[in-house]
Protein backbone atom coordinates (compact mmCIF):
# COMPACT_ATOMS: atom_id res chain seq x y z
CA UNK A 1 0.00 0.00 0.00
CA UNK A 2 1.08 3.53 -0.72
CA UNK A 3 -0.09 6.88 1.11
CA UNK A 4 -1.87 9.35 -1.51
CA UNK A 5 -2.97 13.16 -1.15
CA UNK A 6 -4.52 14.23 -3.86
CA UNK A 7 -6.41 16.71 -5.32
CA UNK A 8 -9.93 15.95 -6.97
CA UNK A 9 -12.33 18.78 -8.40
CA UNK A 10 -10.74 21.02 -5.65
CA UNK A 11 -11.22 18.70 -2.49
CA UNK A 12 -8.43 16.76 -1.10
CA UNK A 13 -8.38 13.45 -0.35
CA UNK A 14 -5.62 11.28 1.59
CA UNK A 15 -5.42 7.39 1.46
CA UNK A 16 -3.38 3.88 1.32
CA UNK A 17 -4.26 2.87 -2.44
CA UNK A 18 -2.98 -0.73 -3.63
CA UNK A 19 0.27 -0.28 -5.54
CA UNK A 20 -1.35 -1.74 -8.87
CA UNK A 21 -4.47 -0.36 -8.68
CA UNK A 22 -5.22 2.30 -11.76
CA UNK A 23 -6.12 5.52 -10.97
CA UNK A 24 -9.38 4.94 -13.05
CA UNK A 25 -9.96 2.34 -9.95
CA UNK A 26 -9.21 4.65 -7.21
CA UNK A 27 -11.90 7.14 -8.52
CA UNK A 28 -14.89 4.62 -8.88
CA UNK A 29 -14.30 2.16 -6.31
CA UNK A 30 -12.32 4.08 -3.22
CA UNK A 31 -13.71 7.34 -3.69
CA UNK A 32 -16.80 6.67 -5.30
CA UNK A 33 -16.47 8.95 -8.27
CA UNK A 34 -17.98 6.74 -10.89
CA UNK A 35 -18.81 9.69 -13.58
CA UNK A 36 -15.42 8.61 -14.62
CA UNK A 37 -15.92 5.04 -16.97
CA UNK A 38 -13.76 2.14 -17.54
CA UNK A 39 -14.70 0.21 -21.39
CA UNK A 40 -11.51 -1.03 -22.73
CA UNK A 41 -9.34 -0.33 -19.61
CA UNK A 42 -6.43 -0.58 -22.57
CA UNK A 43 -6.05 3.03 -23.84
CA UNK A 44 -8.66 2.46 -27.00
CA UNK A 45 -11.50 3.83 -25.78
CA UNK A 46 -11.31 7.20 -24.08
CA UNK A 47 -14.40 6.90 -21.31
CA UNK A 48 -12.01 7.40 -18.68
CA UNK A 49 -10.58 10.53 -19.69
CA UNK A 50 -9.78 12.76 -16.79
CA UNK A 51 -7.86 16.13 -16.52
CA UNK A 52 -4.09 15.41 -14.30
CA UNK A 53 -2.13 18.18 -13.96
CA UNK A 54 -3.50 20.06 -16.72
CA UNK A 55 -3.22 17.77 -19.39
CA UNK A 56 -5.69 15.08 -20.45
CA UNK A 57 -4.95 11.66 -19.75
CA UNK A 58 -7.00 8.09 -19.75
CA UNK A 59 -7.17 6.89 -16.20
CA UNK A 60 -6.98 3.33 -16.89
CA UNK A 61 -3.25 3.85 -18.60
CA UNK A 62 -2.13 6.02 -14.89
CA UNK A 63 -1.30 4.31 -11.50
CA UNK A 64 -3.14 5.48 -8.70
CA UNK A 65 0.35 6.01 -6.85
CA UNK A 66 1.54 8.12 -9.31
CA UNK A 67 -0.98 11.02 -8.61
CA UNK A 68 0.25 11.35 -5.53
CA UNK A 69 0.38 15.25 -5.18
CA UNK A 70 -1.57 15.92 -8.28
CA UNK A 71 -4.52 17.64 -9.33
CA UNK A 72 -6.64 16.11 -11.20
CA UNK A 73 -10.00 17.13 -12.60
CA UNK A 74 -12.83 14.22 -13.67
CA UNK A 75 -16.43 15.01 -14.71
CA UNK A 76 -17.83 15.57 -10.88
CA UNK A 77 -16.28 19.00 -11.49
CA UNK A 78 -17.46 20.35 -14.23
CA UNK A 79 -20.84 22.05 -14.28
CA UNK A 80 -23.06 21.03 -11.73
CA UNK A 81 -27.05 19.69 -11.99
CA UNK A 82 -28.52 23.01 -11.79
CA UNK A 83 -25.75 24.62 -13.45
CA UNK A 84 -24.03 23.00 -16.41
CA UNK A 85 -20.91 23.74 -18.01
CA UNK A 86 -20.95 25.51 -21.51
CA UNK A 87 -19.96 22.18 -23.27
CA UNK A 88 -22.44 19.90 -21.47
CA UNK A 89 -25.21 22.26 -22.15
CA UNK A 90 -24.40 22.37 -25.84
CA UNK A 91 -24.13 18.38 -25.33
CA UNK A 92 -27.80 18.57 -24.39
CA UNK A 93 -29.02 21.01 -26.46
CA UNK A 94 -27.32 19.24 -29.41
CA UNK A 95 -28.65 15.79 -28.96
CA UNK A 96 -25.22 14.33 -28.50
CA UNK A 97 -25.94 12.04 -25.69
CA UNK A 98 -27.32 8.53 -25.95
CA UNK A 99 -26.45 5.89 -23.89
CA UNK A 100 -24.07 8.14 -22.07
CA UNK A 101 -21.33 5.96 -21.43
CA UNK A 102 -18.88 7.77 -23.51
CA UNK A 103 -20.08 11.38 -22.62
CA UNK A 104 -18.06 11.81 -19.67
CA UNK A 105 -14.92 11.02 -21.25
CA UNK A 106 -15.93 12.97 -24.23
CA UNK A 107 -16.72 16.17 -22.03
CA UNK A 108 -13.41 16.10 -20.79
CA UNK A 109 -11.67 15.54 -23.83
CA UNK A 110 -13.86 18.58 -25.07
CA UNK A 111 -12.81 20.48 -21.94
CA UNK A 112 -9.48 19.93 -22.20
CA UNK A 113 -9.34 20.54 -26.46
CA UNK A 114 -10.98 24.13 -25.91
CA UNK A 115 -8.79 24.67 -23.54
CA UNK A 116 -5.34 24.17 -25.95
CA UNK A 117 -7.46 25.59 -29.10
CA UNK A 118 -10.30 27.98 -28.09
CA UNK A 119 -11.64 27.90 -31.69
CA UNK A 120 -10.53 24.94 -33.11
CA UNK A 121 -11.81 23.88 -36.90
CA UNK A 122 -14.18 21.30 -37.60
CA UNK A 123 -11.17 19.05 -38.38
CA UNK A 124 -9.36 20.51 -35.00
CA UNK A 125 -12.47 18.57 -33.35
CA UNK A 126 -12.22 15.64 -35.23
CA UNK A 127 -8.16 14.68 -34.44
CA UNK A 128 -8.89 16.00 -31.06
CA UNK A 129 -12.22 13.62 -29.99
CA UNK A 130 -10.02 10.98 -32.17
CA UNK A 131 -9.35 9.02 -28.59
CA UNK A 132 -12.94 8.52 -27.83
CA UNK A 133 -15.61 6.31 -29.17
CA UNK A 134 -18.98 6.68 -29.30
CA UNK A 135 -21.09 3.71 -30.10
CA UNK A 136 -24.43 5.53 -30.51
CA UNK A 137 -24.41 8.69 -32.12
CA UNK A 138 -22.00 8.40 -35.06
CA UNK A 139 -19.96 11.53 -33.83
CA UNK A 140 -21.99 14.09 -36.04
CA UNK A 141 -23.93 15.94 -32.96
CA UNK A 142 -21.11 15.39 -30.78
CA UNK A 143 -19.22 17.72 -32.89
CA UNK A 144 -21.74 20.11 -33.76
CA UNK A 145 -22.04 20.38 -29.97
CA UNK A 146 -18.36 21.40 -29.71
CA UNK A 147 -18.42 23.56 -32.63
CA UNK A 148 -21.45 25.85 -30.82
CA UNK A 149 -19.43 26.17 -27.88
CA UNK A 150 -16.33 26.83 -29.65
CA UNK A 151 -18.19 29.57 -31.67
CA UNK A 152 -19.29 31.46 -28.91
CA UNK A 153 -17.17 33.79 -27.26
CA UNK A 154 -16.57 33.81 -23.45
CA UNK A 155 -17.43 29.85 -23.24
CA UNK A 156 -16.87 28.84 -19.66
CA UNK A 157 -15.65 25.24 -21.41
CA UNK B 1 -7.62 -6.04 -12.24
CA UNK B 2 -4.10 -5.80 -12.79
CA UNK B 3 -1.74 -8.50 -11.14
CA UNK B 4 -0.23 -7.65 -8.36
CA UNK B 5 3.05 -5.50 -7.82
CA UNK B 6 5.07 -2.55 -6.27
CA UNK B 7 5.26 0.60 -7.19
CA UNK B 8 8.97 1.57 -6.83
CA UNK B 9 9.94 5.36 -7.51
CA UNK B 10 13.31 6.46 -7.64
CA UNK B 11 14.25 9.94 -6.99
CA UNK B 12 17.51 9.72 -8.97
CA UNK B 13 19.04 7.90 -11.75
CA UNK B 14 21.60 6.28 -9.02
CA UNK B 15 19.10 5.25 -6.85
CA UNK B 16 17.36 3.52 -10.19
CA UNK B 17 20.23 1.94 -11.86
CA UNK B 18 20.90 0.45 -7.78
CA UNK B 19 17.68 -1.05 -7.63
CA UNK B 20 17.75 -2.71 -11.46
CA UNK B 21 21.15 -3.76 -10.53
CA UNK B 22 19.49 -6.12 -7.50
CA UNK B 23 16.05 -6.50 -8.73
CA UNK B 24 16.34 -5.78 -12.68
CA UNK B 25 15.26 -9.65 -13.79
CA UNK B 26 12.01 -8.94 -11.51
CA UNK B 27 11.66 -5.26 -12.50
CA UNK B 28 9.57 -3.59 -15.58
CA UNK B 29 10.28 -0.27 -16.02
CA UNK B 30 7.62 2.07 -16.50
CA UNK B 31 7.24 5.78 -17.90
CA UNK B 32 3.70 6.19 -19.74
CA UNK B 33 2.46 2.56 -19.08
CA UNK B 34 0.64 2.80 -22.34
CA UNK B 35 2.32 -1.07 -23.28
CA UNK B 36 3.12 -2.37 -19.75
CA UNK B 37 0.02 -1.58 -18.46
CA UNK B 38 -1.86 -3.58 -21.58
CA UNK B 39 0.19 -6.32 -21.17
CA UNK B 40 -0.07 -6.34 -17.12
CA UNK B 41 -3.69 -6.62 -17.54
CA UNK B 42 -3.66 -9.00 -20.31
CA UNK B 43 -1.36 -11.52 -18.02
CA UNK B 44 1.54 -11.34 -20.57
CA UNK B 45 3.73 -9.95 -17.74
CA UNK B 46 4.01 -10.31 -14.34
CA UNK B 47 6.57 -8.54 -13.07
CA UNK B 48 7.06 -7.84 -9.11
CA UNK B 49 8.30 -4.49 -9.37
CA UNK B 50 6.78 -1.27 -11.16
CA UNK B 51 9.68 0.83 -11.51
CA UNK B 52 8.99 4.64 -12.32
CA UNK B 53 11.43 6.95 -14.64
CA UNK B 54 9.73 9.83 -14.28
CA UNK B 55 10.83 11.54 -10.96
CA UNK B 56 14.84 11.13 -12.07
CA UNK B 57 15.51 14.54 -13.37
CA UNK B 58 18.21 13.54 -16.27
CA UNK B 59 15.19 11.18 -18.12
CA UNK B 60 13.07 14.02 -18.42
CA UNK B 61 15.88 15.91 -20.60
CA UNK B 62 14.89 16.88 -24.41
CA UNK B 63 18.13 19.08 -25.65
CA UNK B 64 19.29 20.30 -28.67
CA UNK B 65 22.35 21.87 -30.43
CA UNK B 66 23.59 22.49 -33.64
CA UNK B 67 26.23 20.36 -33.32
CA UNK B 68 24.90 17.73 -30.97
CA UNK B 69 22.21 17.19 -32.47
CA UNK B 70 18.74 15.60 -30.67
CA UNK B 71 18.49 14.18 -27.74
CA UNK B 72 15.71 12.45 -26.13
CA UNK B 73 15.19 10.88 -22.41
CA UNK B 74 13.70 8.28 -21.34
CA UNK B 75 10.88 10.10 -19.52
CA UNK B 76 10.27 12.33 -22.50
CA UNK B 77 6.54 11.93 -23.78
CA UNK B 78 5.49 11.80 -27.24
CA UNK B 79 3.92 15.06 -27.50
CA UNK B 80 6.94 16.70 -25.93
CA UNK B 81 8.93 15.73 -28.85
CA UNK B 82 6.45 16.37 -31.68
CA UNK B 83 5.56 19.63 -29.97
CA UNK B 84 9.65 20.78 -29.71
CA UNK B 85 10.94 23.92 -31.83
CA UNK B 86 13.61 22.04 -33.05
CA UNK B 87 11.94 19.09 -34.16
CA UNK B 88 9.42 20.84 -35.42
CA UNK B 89 12.23 23.24 -37.45
CA UNK B 90 15.22 20.08 -38.14
CA UNK B 91 13.79 16.91 -37.23
CA UNK B 92 10.44 17.29 -38.87
CA UNK B 93 9.93 13.59 -39.68
CA UNK B 94 9.67 13.03 -35.94
CA UNK B 95 6.87 15.38 -36.02
CA UNK B 96 4.96 14.17 -38.58
CA UNK B 97 5.18 10.32 -37.08
CA UNK B 98 4.52 11.40 -33.96
CA UNK B 99 1.64 12.22 -34.72
CA UNK B 100 0.22 9.13 -35.78
CA UNK B 101 1.18 7.64 -32.66
CA UNK B 102 -2.02 6.82 -31.30
CA UNK B 103 -3.88 9.60 -29.15
CA UNK B 104 -3.04 13.16 -28.27
CA UNK B 105 -3.77 11.61 -24.68
CA UNK B 106 -2.16 8.65 -25.22
CA UNK B 107 0.91 10.63 -26.60
CA UNK B 108 0.68 12.77 -22.93
CA UNK B 109 1.64 9.40 -21.36
CA UNK B 110 3.64 7.31 -24.08
CA UNK B 111 7.48 8.12 -24.42
CA UNK B 112 9.46 8.04 -27.69
CA UNK B 113 12.29 5.46 -25.68
CA UNK B 114 9.43 3.14 -24.54
CA UNK B 115 8.07 2.98 -28.16
CA UNK B 116 11.63 2.15 -29.47
CA UNK B 117 12.36 -0.51 -26.11
CA UNK B 118 9.16 -2.21 -26.83
CA UNK B 119 10.46 -2.89 -30.55
CA UNK B 120 7.16 -3.82 -31.78
CA UNK B 121 7.18 -4.13 -35.99
CA UNK B 122 4.95 -1.32 -35.86
CA UNK B 123 6.23 1.30 -33.86
CA UNK B 124 5.19 4.50 -34.93
CA UNK B 125 9.03 6.43 -33.84
CA UNK B 126 11.55 3.43 -34.78
CA UNK B 127 11.57 3.80 -38.27
CA UNK B 128 11.82 7.50 -38.76
CA UNK B 129 14.36 7.35 -36.05
CA UNK B 130 16.28 4.53 -38.15
CA UNK B 131 16.25 7.20 -41.37
CA UNK B 132 17.73 9.22 -39.24
CA UNK B 133 20.82 7.00 -38.11
CA UNK B 134 19.37 7.40 -33.83
CA UNK B 135 21.93 5.98 -31.53
CA UNK B 136 20.50 4.89 -28.18
CA UNK B 137 22.22 5.01 -24.57
CA UNK B 138 22.14 1.73 -22.28
CA UNK B 139 22.82 2.52 -18.44
CA UNK B 140 23.39 0.61 -15.90
CA UNK B 141 24.97 0.66 -12.39
CA UNK B 142 28.17 -0.51 -13.93
CA UNK B 143 28.50 1.71 -16.84
CA UNK B 144 27.21 2.89 -20.36
CA UNK B 145 27.30 1.29 -23.11
CA UNK B 146 25.98 3.19 -26.53
CA UNK B 147 25.05 1.80 -30.05
CA UNK B 148 22.77 2.24 -33.47
CA UNK B 149 19.29 1.87 -33.19
CA UNK B 150 19.56 -0.56 -35.98
CA UNK B 151 21.58 -2.91 -33.85
CA UNK B 152 19.51 -2.19 -30.89
CA UNK B 153 16.15 -3.71 -31.74
CA UNK B 154 16.91 -7.50 -32.95
CA UNK B 155 13.40 -9.03 -33.63
CA UNK B 156 9.79 -8.90 -32.61
CA UNK B 157 9.67 -7.14 -29.01
CA UNK B 158 12.93 -8.11 -28.79
CA UNK B 159 15.70 -5.46 -28.14
CA UNK B 160 19.66 -6.18 -26.77
CA UNK B 161 17.91 -4.65 -23.71
CA UNK B 162 19.61 -6.10 -20.12
CA UNK B 163 17.51 -6.64 -17.11
CA UNK B 164 19.87 -4.20 -15.16
CA UNK B 165 19.45 -1.75 -17.99
CA UNK B 166 17.66 1.30 -19.34
CA UNK B 167 17.49 3.35 -22.15
CA UNK B 168 18.91 6.27 -20.79
CA UNK B 169 18.27 8.63 -24.01
CA UNK B 170 18.33 8.41 -27.60
CA UNK B 171 20.48 10.78 -29.97
CA UNK B 172 19.66 11.93 -33.27
CA UNK B 173 22.62 13.38 -35.23
CA UNK B 174 22.71 16.27 -37.13
CA UNK B 175 23.46 14.19 -40.67
CA UNK B 176 20.03 14.32 -41.50
CA UNK B 177 18.89 17.22 -39.79
CA UNK B 178 16.49 19.29 -42.13
CA UNK B 179 15.98 16.70 -44.50
CA UNK B 180 12.91 16.52 -46.43
CA UNK B 181 10.24 13.60 -45.50
CA UNK B 182 7.33 12.05 -44.88
CA UNK B 183 4.99 8.88 -43.49
CA UNK B 184 2.40 6.86 -44.72
CA UNK B 185 0.96 4.83 -42.54
CA UNK B 186 -2.10 1.85 -43.55
CA UNK B 187 -4.37 2.05 -40.73
CA UNK B 188 -8.08 -0.17 -40.64
CA UNK B 189 -9.65 3.40 -39.51
CA UNK B 190 -9.95 6.90 -39.95
CA UNK B 191 -8.98 7.46 -36.24
CA UNK B 192 -6.27 5.77 -34.17
CA UNK B 193 -4.71 2.68 -34.87
CA UNK B 194 -1.69 0.32 -35.15
CA UNK B 195 -0.07 0.69 -37.91
CA UNK B 196 -0.77 -2.30 -41.02
CA UNK B 197 1.70 -1.02 -42.88
CA UNK B 198 4.00 2.20 -42.86
CA UNK B 199 6.92 3.75 -44.71
CA UNK B 200 8.86 6.62 -44.17
CA UNK B 201 11.02 8.90 -46.54
CA UNK B 202 13.71 11.10 -45.74
CA UNK B 203 15.55 13.24 -48.64
CA UNK B 204 19.12 15.14 -48.39
CA UNK B 205 20.67 17.24 -51.03
CA UNK B 206 22.65 13.78 -51.83
CA UNK B 207 20.74 11.06 -50.54
CA UNK B 208 17.26 9.35 -49.90
CA UNK B 209 16.83 7.06 -47.26
CA UNK B 210 13.39 4.39 -46.79
CA UNK B 211 12.29 2.83 -43.65
CA UNK B 212 9.14 0.05 -43.87
CA UNK B 213 7.77 -0.68 -40.51
CA UNK B 214 5.16 -3.96 -39.91
CA UNK B 215 6.42 -5.92 -42.65
CA UNK B 216 9.37 -7.72 -41.31
CA UNK B 217 10.35 -9.10 -37.81
CA UNK B 218 12.00 -5.76 -37.22
CA UNK B 219 11.35 -2.17 -38.80
CA UNK B 220 13.86 -2.03 -41.78
CA UNK B 221 15.77 0.23 -42.96
CA UNK B 222 16.42 0.15 -46.64
CA UNK B 223 20.20 1.07 -47.93
CA UNK B 224 21.09 4.68 -49.37
CA UNK B 225 19.49 5.70 -52.41
CA UNK B 226 21.24 8.44 -55.04
CA UNK B 227 18.21 11.06 -55.38
CA UNK B 228 17.20 10.40 -58.94
CA UNK B 229 16.70 6.39 -57.96
CA UNK B 230 14.01 5.70 -60.25
CA UNK B 231 10.90 4.74 -58.26
CA UNK B 232 10.84 0.98 -59.91
CA UNK B 233 14.15 0.19 -58.41
CA UNK B 234 13.65 1.68 -54.62
CA UNK B 235 10.40 -0.85 -54.67
CA UNK B 236 12.27 -3.61 -55.96
CA UNK B 237 15.14 -3.16 -52.74
CA UNK B 238 12.37 -2.33 -50.53
CA UNK B 239 10.20 -6.19 -51.89
CA UNK B 240 13.23 -7.78 -51.32
CA UNK B 241 13.86 -6.09 -48.01
CA UNK B 242 10.78 -6.90 -46.00
CA UNK B 243 9.02 -10.79 -45.43
CA UNK B 244 5.62 -9.35 -44.31
CA UNK B 245 3.17 -12.05 -43.06
CA UNK B 246 -1.04 -12.27 -42.47
CA UNK B 247 -2.40 -11.45 -39.45
CA UNK B 248 -5.44 -10.26 -38.02
CA UNK B 249 -4.64 -7.11 -39.39
CA UNK B 250 -4.08 -8.13 -42.89
CA UNK B 251 -2.76 -9.96 -45.21
CA UNK B 252 1.08 -10.27 -46.51
CA UNK B 253 0.02 -9.71 -50.32
CA UNK B 254 -1.51 -6.46 -49.09
CA UNK B 255 1.51 -5.39 -47.11
CA UNK B 256 3.17 -5.80 -50.13
CA UNK B 257 0.96 -4.15 -52.40
CA UNK B 258 0.61 -1.01 -49.63
CA UNK B 259 4.50 -0.30 -49.70
CA UNK B 260 4.42 -0.01 -53.10
CA UNK B 261 2.02 2.53 -52.95
CA UNK B 262 3.62 4.25 -50.57
CA UNK B 263 6.47 4.43 -51.89
CA UNK B 264 5.36 5.75 -55.00
CA UNK B 265 3.74 8.89 -53.11
CA UNK B 266 6.25 9.47 -50.29
CA UNK B 267 8.42 9.90 -53.16
CA UNK B 268 6.38 12.52 -55.03
CA UNK B 269 6.40 14.44 -51.66
CA UNK B 270 9.67 14.29 -51.22
CA UNK B 271 10.58 15.66 -54.71
CA UNK B 272 7.78 18.50 -54.38
CA UNK B 273 9.28 19.80 -50.41
CA UNK B 274 11.78 22.69 -50.48
CA UNK B 275 14.51 22.91 -48.33
CA UNK B 276 16.28 19.76 -48.24
CA UNK B 277 19.42 19.96 -46.23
Amino acid sequence: MKSVKVTINGRLYEREVAEHKTLLRFLRDDLGLTGTKEGCGAGECGACMIIMNGVSVNSCMVLAAEANGAEIETVEGVGTNDELSALQDSFHRHHAVQCGFCTPGMIMTATDLLRRTPHPSREEIKDGIEGNFCRCTGYEQIIEAIEDVAGTEDSHA
Amino acid sequence: MLHEFSYIEPGSLSELLEFLAKYGPESAVFSGGTDLLISIRAGLEKPVYVVDLKKVPELQELNFGSKSGLSIGAAVNVNRVVEHEAVQSHYRILEIAGRELATFQLRNRATVIGNIVTASPCGDMSSPLLCLDAEVELLSASGSRSMLLKEFITGVKKTQIKPEEIVSKITVPTTFMDAAGGYEKLKRIKGHDLGVVAVTMIKTKKTMRVAVSSAAPTPVLLPDFVLDTPVAEIQKVAQAAISPIDDVRCTKEYRRFMVDIYIRRLLEEVQHERGAA
